[in-house]
């Protein structure tokens, strides 16, 4: 009697466990499921009804005039050149600070030197550095370097401030890898790059797998540094988004915003469901022994 | 020349000295164990020979090269690590091949030389797996399959069987000794255990502070420790030591024990120069517990075995023997007895003890009066 009366009390918790669990995933997903729904709408639909009610024609108009049509203040080219503006400028980004981050964590754990330790603690300052701080004197140096091209200006701000996170993750992953594989190397007659390329590098997937999903991250969603250091056709995606979204004349039109910000939001999450797996893997990687 | 001399070698970081002037020689062929508690600077001298440390002042040649300046890869040597570090995204074959790569050794020469390494340590079947698929062993011998690979004139190891659960760590060990009886290679072998010193080493250099305590062959460290830290470290059970006042009679040297009912004489070696300046004086009596043993196990070259009375206080059996503690002078003193011969806590026993092979220290120096 005891024992079914306490399954049921367990039974019970369960259920309301579970029913909590599913709300709060209904509440995050329904602003995902308005946007779908919206997108695939047509305006006099959205204008009649419902902001939860299902599309009663399918229609793919609003995406094809997001992707090619849509005017971006007096632009009206819709969002792919934007598109391709961020991936020039995110691809190389990411590399990049992901390649020379590793590079950094490399020598920070395996080859110390006189000060090392401060200069990580400045690095790790670094990284609690807000955007807002980093502008002018960014803008300064970008003055001084006169790089006249958007994505150039965008890949080299991406990369540095990018750099203090990738070297950080890099180099507390590396200092878990036992130093005597460096020396073993150095006995065998490996270089600093060989050690690097050939042994460190190869088993710092999960690692490389966190830095890139999270510079994408970063990189491709930037609005500020977008908004700041690039001009007209060549600004990033986030900032064609909003022109598109607050272009002020003519009729709103939501269904279009909508399937343009599913654009923008599409390779983030892509990059998620790709390397999600490795980017917790790679996250607690070290802080439980294997 | 010695295949391998390490000549006043000092390393210090700022005002801290880590090693305080090292002078070791060995022979080709011999296998030289650095032996010490953790913090001594046996690991620091290992890597300083191998290169991976650099050295503060003094010399180490190998052969007849001097090789402070050169690095590791020039120094014709190999090293197996505690942690064994086999490159985890490599299988055995390229693990053994990496080095062999880098020196640019012909494919076809390489092939030769990984087969010839995989049966001397039959590792054969093992060649196309990862570190990861190997248990602690397997890898141990991939590790000194690499070393051995490089056939080179100096084998560097560091705790190599620390990292082995007990069983595997013996059998290893008289692998590595069999090993080293074929190849006839020289070997520096860092350890703490005092018994892979024993077992191994051809001559051993007790460190202790950065500093060399003894360097011998294990039977003159295990029977003229030169000091009461080397007597007290090597030897398991460990050597007792028992404060005792020291008395000239005849010639010979004769200390007194108190087993807690009766003070008994014990005379010991003809006295020497060094024992007769003590004469009067506390000194301490080092004995090992197998030469205060129960009659009927004792025996000496000598004969004069001298007869003790104790009272026991715990008896730990061993199997072949057991440990009998009973207290002498006030000190818990360990004697190894046949176990038919070891009593009950709270008896009277007989115990006799070897005089050629009691130890005298000065208390103060700690050094051995010879």
């Amino acid at each position: 009697m005891a024992d079914y009366q306490q399954s049921l009390q367990a039974k019970l918790i369960r259920f309301g466990i579970y029913a909590v669990l599913v709300l709060m995933a209904l509440w995050y997903l329904a602003p995902l499921y308005v946007m779908l729904s919206t997108s695939f709408k047509t305006l006099d639909e959205i204008r009649a009804g419902n902001l939860l009610s299902l599309p009663g024609t399918f229609s793919l108009d609003a995406w094809s005039a997001a992707w090619s049509t849509a005017c971006t203040g007096v632009e009206c080219g819709g969002m792919k050149s934007y598109f391709a503006n961020s991936l020039k400028m995110m691809i190389p980004a990411v590399l990049i600070s992901t390649l020379v981050g590793a590079f950094n964590g490399y020598i920070l754990s395996m080859w110390r030197f006189k000060g090392s330790d401060m200069f990580f603690m400045a690095l790790l300052i670094g990284t609690f550095l807000p955007f807002q701080v980093v502008i002018l004197p960014m803008a300064q140096v970008l003055g001084w370097l006169q790089l006249e091209n958007s994505t150039g200006r965008l890949v080299l701000v991406h990369v540095i401030y990018g750099l203090q996170f990738t070297t950080l993750f890099f180099r507390n992953y590396y200092v878990t890898v036992p130093g005597e594989l460096v020396k073993a190397a150095r006995i065998d007659g490996a270089g600093f790059f060989r050690i690097f390329f050939k042994i460190l590098l190869p088993i710092s997937v999960p690692t490389i797998m966190v830095c890139l999903i999270w510079q994408t991250t970063q990189i491709w969603n930037d609005y500020l540094f977008g908004v700041v250091f690039s001009s007209g056709e060549g600004q990033p995606m986030t900032v064609a988004l909003n022109n598109l979204v607050n272009t002020s004349t003519g009729v709103k039109q939501y269904n279009v915003d909508m399937a343009a910000a599913i654009i923008a939001a599409l390779p983030t999450l892509l990059v998620y469901m790709v390397g999600g797996k490795y980017f917790v893997r790679g996250l607690t990687a070290g802080a439980v022994k294997g | 020349m010695g295949a391998l001399s390490i000549r006043n070698v000092k390393k210090s970081f700022g005002n801290t000295h880590i090693l305080k002037g090292i002078d070791l020689e060995i022979e080709k062929g011999q296998f030289l164990i650095l032996v010490g508690p953790s913090g001594c600077g046996k690991s620091t001298l290992l890597n300083m020979i191998a290169g991976l440390d650099d050295i503060t002042s003094g010399e180490i040649a190998i052969g007849d090269r001097v090789v402070n300046k050169l690095s590791p890869k020039d120094r014709d040597i190999a090293m197996v690590f505690q942690s064994y570090a086999l490159y985890p995204n490599m299988t055995v074959r390229k693990n053994i091949a990496f080095g062999l790569d880098i020196r640019k050794v012909p494919k076809p020469e390489q092939e030769e030389i990984i087969a010839r390494v995989a049966k001397t340590l039959q590792i054969e079947h093992l060649l196309d797996r990862k570190p990861m698929q190997l248990s602690g062993g397997q890898r141990q011998r991939v590790a000194m399959g690499r070393a051995l690979a490089r056939n080179p004139t100096l084998f560097l190891f560091d705790e190599p069987l620390s990292n082995l659960d007990a069983k595997l760590r013996v059998e290893m060990r008289s692998e590595i000794k069999l090993l080293h009886q074929r190849l006839g290679t020289t070997i520096v072998y860092v350890t703490h255990d005092q018994i892979e010193a024993m077992t191994l080493g051809d001559r051993i250099a007790v460190m202790k502070d950065g500093e060399v305590r003894q360097f011998g062959s294990p039977q003159q460290i295990y029977d003229a420790p030169a000091d009461l830290y080397v007597a007290g470290f090597i030897g398991s059970p460990s050597m007792n030591f028992i404060p005792v006042q020291l008395r000239e009679e005849d010639g010979h040297a004769v200390v007194e024990l108190d087993n807690g009912r009766a003070v008994q004489k014990v005379r010991l070696s003809p006295i020497s120069d060094s024992q007769r300046a003590f004469v009067g004086k506390q000194v301490v009596l080092g004995i090992r517990p197998e030469q205060l043993t129960d009659p009927e196990s004792a025996h000496s070259e000598h004969g004069n075995l001298q007869t003790l009375q104790a009272t026991v206080a715990i008896t730990e059996p061993t199997g072949p023997d057991t440990l009998v503690t009973v207290t002498f002078n006030g000190i818990k003193t360990v004697a190894r007895c046949h176990p038919r011969a070891a009593g009950a806590p709270g008896q009277q026993v007989e115990l006799t003890l070897d005089p050629t092979k009691a130890l005298l220290f000065d208390p103060t120096s700690e050094k051995r009066l010879a």
